[in-house]
C-alpha cells in the first residue's frame, strides 16, 4: 500500500486525492488482485516454478502496484530474490534428491493458502463437554489429504477424523494456540508437514472465578460477620426465620456485608416485627446504616407496641380495624423516622454525610386478630415485601419497588425527601384470613428470583420461589418450614448460596411462616 | 438473567491505519477480550460489538457475549467515514440494546470507545446528530497519533484521549486501558452504579493523554 501511495504522490496527488483514488478504484484493484492470484496459485499436480510462487507471499495490496509501477515490482522481485537466496541457504528439511526447488515451491504455495484460510473454532468452557463438527474438506484444499492438531489433548480435546468431530472436556481456560498440521496427499514418510497456528478459546468457569472467599478483616470500622441467621420460635404459633449472606462480589474482595435484618416477637402483645435493610454498595458506611436502621426500627416498634397493649387487647373485633390501623400508622411512622434520625446522628458524630450510611428499609408488623391477620408494612428502596398463600392462591406485594427507568437508581431511607414527604404514603396494610408466608427480601434475592418489578406481582413467581425454598433447585437445598424447625435458619442460610449468573449481591431474607 | 453491559468498539480501518496500526488494533482487541474473560464481573455482564469504518461503516461483530466472542481479522483501506460509523452505532444501539421497562429488565447504558487516526471524510455532523439522540453511558474517543482531529472528537464526547503515536506498543497500552475501563464499568454496574465521567475510569497509562 505504501508503494502505491508513494507512486501516486510522485504523480502529484495530495493525500485526499490519493484516498479518493484508492476508494474509487478499490473494485478494480481487488479484481486485479483476484486475477493475479488466479493465475499464480498453483494447480494441484502442476509444476510451479519457485520464482512465481514466491510472489504469493507478497502482501496482496502490493501486488496491485504492478499495474501502475513496473519499476517498483522489479525492486520487489529483487527483494524476493534476496529472500529466496536466504531461504535456500537454510538447511533443507526434506528428503534429498528429487527436485527440492519444485517441492519447496509447492509447499510454499500451499503454506500461503493455509495461512490465509479463516479457520476458527467455537469457544469452549472449562469442565464442560465440548463437541463441534470439523471437516477439513470444507477448507477446500484438494492438495491436503489429512490434518492433525499438535497437543490438542493437552487442553482436553481430541480430533476424530472419521467422525469429523473435535470432542472432549476442556481442562484449562485461556486462548490456546494450537499447531495445526496439514499432510499433502502425496506425502511420504520423512517429508515435512505444513503447519499453522489456530486458536481454541476456552472460557473460565465463572463459578471458579467467583469462588474466592476472603473473610472481612475484623479490624475494619463497623465490622459485622459475613453471614447471620436467626430462628424465632413462638410456641403453637407461626415462627420466624431470617438469614443474611455476604454476596460473592464482596467475598472475592474481602469487603463486608452491607445487608442486615432484625426479628422480634412481642410475647405480651403478640405482634411479630420483621426488618430487613440493604446498605447501598456505593456508600462507605452503609453496613452500619442498614444495621442502625434495623435495630432502631425494631427498638421503637417494641416500645410503642407495649405502650398500646391495652388498645390491642380491647380491639379484637372486625369493626375496630380502623383503630388498629391508626395506631400502627403511628408506630411505623415513628419507627422509620427514628431509624432515620439515629443514622443522621451517627453520621454527625462521625462528621460525615448521612448519605455515607445510605440504606433501604423494609419493615413489617403482623398480628393475628379474631378476624384474621393484620399486616402493616413500610418499604423504601429495592427488594420486596409480600404476603403469600399457597392454597387457596393469594399474593399481595406490600409496596412498590423503587426501581425507576435506570437500574440501580433506588431510593434510600437516608434521603431527606423520603422522611419529609413519603413517611406515611409508603405505609401499606392488609388483612388476611391466613397465609403461608410473609416474606421480606433484599434485591440480592428479588433480582435473580423475580428479575423484573412487574414479576413481583405475579403469583407464579411466588409459587416458584416457594417451591425453590422447598428444594426445587439445582443444588436440592431445602428449607423445612414445618413448625418449630430450629434447623430452618441454617437451611435458609445454605439456600442463600444459590447460583445465578450475574447476581452476586448480598442476600437477605426474613420469613414469617 | 442479569443486565447486560453493552460495549461498542468503533474502530478506524481507513487506509492510513494500514500496517503496524491495524495489526496492533486487532491484537489489542484480542488481548482485551482475553483479559476481560478473566474478570468475573465482565465475563458475566459485558457484551462486545465491533464496528469498523473506512469508506463505509460495518458492524463486523454484532453485540456478542464475551464467552462467544471471536475477533475476525481486519484490514485497512479507504476513507474515514466517521459520520457513517456514528449513524450505524446509533442504529445498532436501537436494535441491540434493551430498554428497561416494568416488564423487561433492560441493559445498562452502553459504553462506547471510538478510535480514529485521521479527520472524517464524510458528513460527520449528520451522523453525530443521530448518535446524540441515543442514551449512552461513557463515550471515550481516542485520537490515535497526531493526524487525528481532536476538535471533531471533542464534539462527540467530553472524554477524548490522544495517543502520541499510532505504534503498536501505544495502541496496545490503549486497549489495555479500555479493558481495565470495561472491568471497572462492569464492576460498577454490579453494585448498581454506572460510569459517567472519565474520572471514574482507571487512570490511563502515560502513552494515553487526556485531551482537555
Amino acid at each position: 500500500m505504501e508503494t502505491i501511495k508513494k507512486y501516486l504522490e510522485e504523480k502529484g496527488l495530495d493525500d485526499s486525492q490519493i484516498k479518493d483514488f484508492l476508494e474509487t478504484h478499490s473494485k478494480e484493484i481487488k479484481q486485479f488482485i483476484d486475477e493475479l492470484l488466479e493465475k499464480q496459485l498453483p494447480k494441484p499436480d502442476e509444476d510451479v516454478p519457485y520464482s512465481e510462487v514466491i510472489k504469493e507471499e507478497v502482501q496482496t495490496s502490493e501486488i496491485t502496484t504492478t499495474e501502475e509501477n513496473p519499476t517498483q515490482i522489479e525492486e520487489n522481485q529483487k527483494m524476493q530474490a534476496t529472500d529466496n537466496q536466504q531461504q535456500t541457504d537454510m538447511p533443507k528439511v526434506f528428503d534429498s534428491g528429487v527436485q527440492p526447488d519444485k517441492e519447496k515451491a509447492k509447499n510454499d504455495a500451499l503454506a500461503f493458502q493455509i495461512k490465509n484460510k479463516q479457520i476458527t473454532f467455537l469457544n469452549g468452557k472449562v469442565n464442560q463437554p465440548y463437541e463441534i463438527d470439523f471437516d477439513f474438506e470444507t477448507l477446500e484444499m484438494p492438495e491436503i489429504a489429512e490434518v492433525s492438531f499438535e497437543k490438542l489433548e493437552d487442553i482436553g480435546l481430541l480430533y476424530f477424523p472419521e467422525e469429523k468431530k473435535i470432542k472432549g472436556t476442556p481442562t484449562q481456560a485461556g486462548d490456546h494456540k494450537i499447531e495445526m498440521k496439514f499432510k499433502r496427499n502425496d506425502w511420504e514418510e520423512g517429508k515435512p508437514l505444513l503447519t499453522r497456528e489456530v486458536v481454541f478459546i476456552i472460557n473460565p468457569d465463572p463459578r471458579v472465578l467467583w469462588s474466592k472467599n476472603i473473610p472481612t478483616p475484623e479490624d475494619i470500622e463497623y465490622y459485622k460477620p459475613d453471614s447471620d441467621k436467626i430462628f424465632v420460635k413462638v410456641e403453637s404459633k407461626k415462627n420466624m426465620v431470617a438469614a443474611s449472606q455476604r454476596g460473592r462480589s464482596h467475598a472475592i474482595e474481602g469487603k463486608p456485608r452491607d445487608d442486615d435484618f432484625a426479628l422480634y416477637y412481642d410475647e405480651q402483645t403478640e405482634w411479630y416485627v420483621m426488618v430487613v435493610a440493604d446498605g447501598a454498595g456505593s456508600a462507605k458506611y452503609s453496613r452500619k446504616g442498614s444495621q442502625i436502621a434495623c435495630q432502631k426500627a425494631l427498638e421503637i416498634c417494641k416500645a410503642k407496641l407495649l405502650d398500646n397493649k391495652d388498645v390491642f387487647d380491647k380491639n379484637r373485633e372486625q369493626e375496630n380495624r380502623n383503630e388498629i390501623g391508626k395506631i400502627l400508622q403511628g408506630i411505623i411512622g415513628s419507627a422509620v423516622f427514628e431509624a432515620y434520625k439515629a443514622i443522621e446522628q451517627e453520621a454527625q458524630e462521625k462528621n460525615t454525610p448521612t448519605k455515607d450510611y445510605a440504606t433501604t428499609l423494609l419493615l413489617t408488623l403482623c398480628k393475628k386478630f379474631d378476624y384474621g391477620w393484620f399486616v402493616g408494612a413500610w418499604w423504601v428502596g429495592d427488594g420486596g415485601i409480600g404476603i403469600y398463600r399457597q392454597d387457596p392462591q393469594y399474593m399481595k406485594v406490600l409496596g412498590e419497588p423503587d426501581g425507576g427507568e435506570f437500574a440501580g437508581q433506588t431510593r434510600f431511607l437516608t434521603m431527606p425527601e423520603i422522611i419529609q414527604n413519603e413517611l406515611y404514603t409508603r405505609i401499606r396494610f392488609d388483612v388476611v384470613e391466613d397465609f403461608t408466608a410473609l416474606i421480606l427480601m433484599t434485591d440480592g434475592i428479588t433480582d435473580p428470583k423475580f428479575e423484573t418489578d412487574a414479576n413481583l406481582n405475579r403469583i407464579e413467581k411466588w409459587n416458584e420461589l416457594w417451591a425453590d425454598l422447598d428444594g426445587k433447585n439445582e443444588d436440592n437445598i431445602k428449607v423445612d418450614f414445618t413448625d418449630n424447625n430450629e434447623q430452618s435458619a441454617d437451611q435458609l442460610l445454605k439456600w442463600l448460596d444459590f447460583w445465578s449468573k450475574g447476581n452476586h449481591d448480598d442476600r437477605t431474607i426474613a420469613i414469617l411462616f | 438473567m442479569a443486565r447486560r453491559l453493552p460495549v461498542y468498539l468503533v474502530l478506524d480501518t481507513s487506509g492510513s491505519m494500514m500496517g503496524e496500526p491495524i495489526a496492533a488494533v486487532e491484537t489489542g482487541v484480542q488481548t482485551l477480550v482475553s483479559a476481560l474473560r478473566q474478570d468475573p464481573y465482565a465475563l458475566e455482564t459485558a457484551y462486545l460489538s465491533i464496528i469498523t469504518f473506512d469508506s463505509n461503516a460495518k458492524q463486523i461483530v454484532p453485540l456478542t457475549e464475551l464467552t462467544a466472542f471471536q475477533m475476525p481479522s481486519i484490514s485497512a483501506n479507504g476513507l474515514t467515514s466517521l459520520g457513517d460509523a456514528l449513524k450505524l452505532l446509533a442504529n445498532k444501539i436501537d436494535s441491540e440494546v434493551a430498554k428497561t421497562t416494568a416488564e423487561v429488565k433492560g441493559d445498562w447504558k452502553p459504553l462506547v470507545f471510538i478510535m480514529t487516526d485521521g479527520g472524517p471524510t464524510d458528513d460527520w455532523k449528520k451522523g453525530l446528530a443521530e448518535f446524540q439522540k441515543r442514551k449512552t453511558g461513557m463515550v471515550v474517543a481516542c485520537a490515535a497519533g497526531q493526524g487525528a482531529d481532536t476538535n471533531v472528537l471533542k464534539q462527540i464526547t467530553e472524554c477524548v484521549v490522544q495517543l502520541d503515536t499510532a505504534d503498536s506498543s501505544t495502541i496496545k497500552a490503549f486497549f489495555k486501558w479500555v479493558s481495565a475501563s470495561v472491568s471497572t464499568g462492569s464492576q460498577k454496574v454490579d453494585s448498581g452504579n454506572e460510569v459517567v465521567g472519565i474520572g471514574e475510569l482507571p487512570p490511563p497509562p502515560p502513552e494515553v493523554n487526556i485531551v482537555v
